[in-house]
């Protein structure tokens, strides 16, 4: 689930431009570290949606990797 | 492309599938029912036509009945006609609560998280996909009965602008048609006298024509109109 969450990342910061991430943690910050806007975000919510039908976004707005984490473990 | 087309089983629905089957387009129709005229199109373009039979007045359950086994995401959408609606026609001292409730379930409601779901199976394909929603000349000229139902289209015309703004860098459009009066079964139960009066304040002085309307939906949807967004096309026979 991890490499998942972490290839959505690099697909959406490849269509960007944006270098590749190796690695997130936890507390990696969405748009202050890893540079996705909400529309990033939104693609983000529905690959993940895709692939394990979980919205990320339903019931709040999430910040961090590990806050996906957790709503991807509930 | 792929279209998604609600109240696709008469009038101006029904008329948006012929006009894109004719263009050779797929088109996903969805309705309460299923009458013949509707089954004919489907025998005519074998496969090209599909249906199912979802209540927009069910605004809570829409996603599933619409998005979970019928435009899934395995479908590429290109194109989202809101189309269908209800006129709850009333003077407005009258207003019913319930009744005005029920008609934004189906005229509002159920469009707006239609639309969320049109553009995310959009945002998943990168597609530069195009919404249309249906509105109604008595947004922009009043008639007596109908403030209740001019104000579903208002809010329609409102959203549609916006989403236009907000997501046009992603290529995606949103545009309103807003049709004049038709003789549909919609506006079935006006008197002679009334068609009348409301056809003597066009510029046409006549009915606005469903095939008119259906074609600049399908011009809407088209590359053609690849440079138009946030804009309501008047198709009303020139109402004054
Ligand atoms: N007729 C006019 O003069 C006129 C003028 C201006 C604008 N308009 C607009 O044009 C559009 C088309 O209207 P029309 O004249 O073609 O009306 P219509 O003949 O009454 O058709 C309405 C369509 O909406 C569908 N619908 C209604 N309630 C529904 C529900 N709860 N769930 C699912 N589908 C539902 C109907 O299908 P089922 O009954 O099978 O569910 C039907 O296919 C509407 O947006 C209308 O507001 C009409």
């Amino acid at each position: 689930m991890k490499e998942k969450v972490l290839e959505v990342i690099n697909m959406i910061r490849v269509a960007k431009n944006l270098p590749l991430v190796e690695s997130v943690t936890d507390n990696t910050r969405l748009r202050e570290d890893l540079d996705l806007t909400s529309f990033d975000m939104a693609e983000l919510t529905v690959r993940i949606e895709d692939e394990y039908g979980i919205d990320i976004f339903e019931t709040g707005l999430v910040n961090t990797i590990g806050e996906i984490y957790a709503k991807l473990q509930k | 492309m792929n279209i998604l087309v609600t109240g696709c089983s008469r009038g101006v629905g029904l008329e948006i599938c012929r006009v894109l089957l004719e263009q050779g387009h797929t088109v996903y129709g969805v309705a309460r029912s299923c009458p013949q005229e509707f089954k004919d199109l489907q025998t005519q373009y074998p496969g090209r036509l599909q249906y199912k039979s979802v209540d927009l007045s069910d605004s809570e359950h829409v996603r599933e009945n619409v998005f979970g086994d019928f435009v899934t995401n395995k479908v590429q959408l290109d194109g989202f006609v809101n189309n269908a609606a209800l006129a709850y026609d009333d003077i407005v001292s009258n207003i019913n609560l319930d009744r005005l409730k029920g008609m934004y379930e189906v005229n509002v409601f159920s469009p707006m998280v239609m639309t969320k779901y049109a553009i995310r199976n959009m945002l998943l394909h990168h597609t530069k996909g195009s919404i249309v929603h249906i509105s109604s000349i008595s947004v922009h000229t009043g008639y007596k009965g109908l403030a209740m139902y001019a104000s579903s289209k208002g809010a329609l015309e409102a959203f549609s602008k916006n989403t236009a703004r907000e997501w046009g860098s992603l290529g995606i459009r949103s545009n309103v048609v807003v049709p004049g009066f038709m003789p549909t079964a919609m506006s079935a139960t006006l008197t002679d006298e009334q068609r009348a009066k409301i056809y003597a304040r066009t510029s046409l002085k006549d009915a606005t024509s469903v095939r008119s309307v259906a074609e600049t939906v399908a011009y809407l949807l088209s590359e053609k109109a690849a440079s138009i967004t946030g804009q309501n096309i008047h198709v009303d026979n020139g109402t004054i």
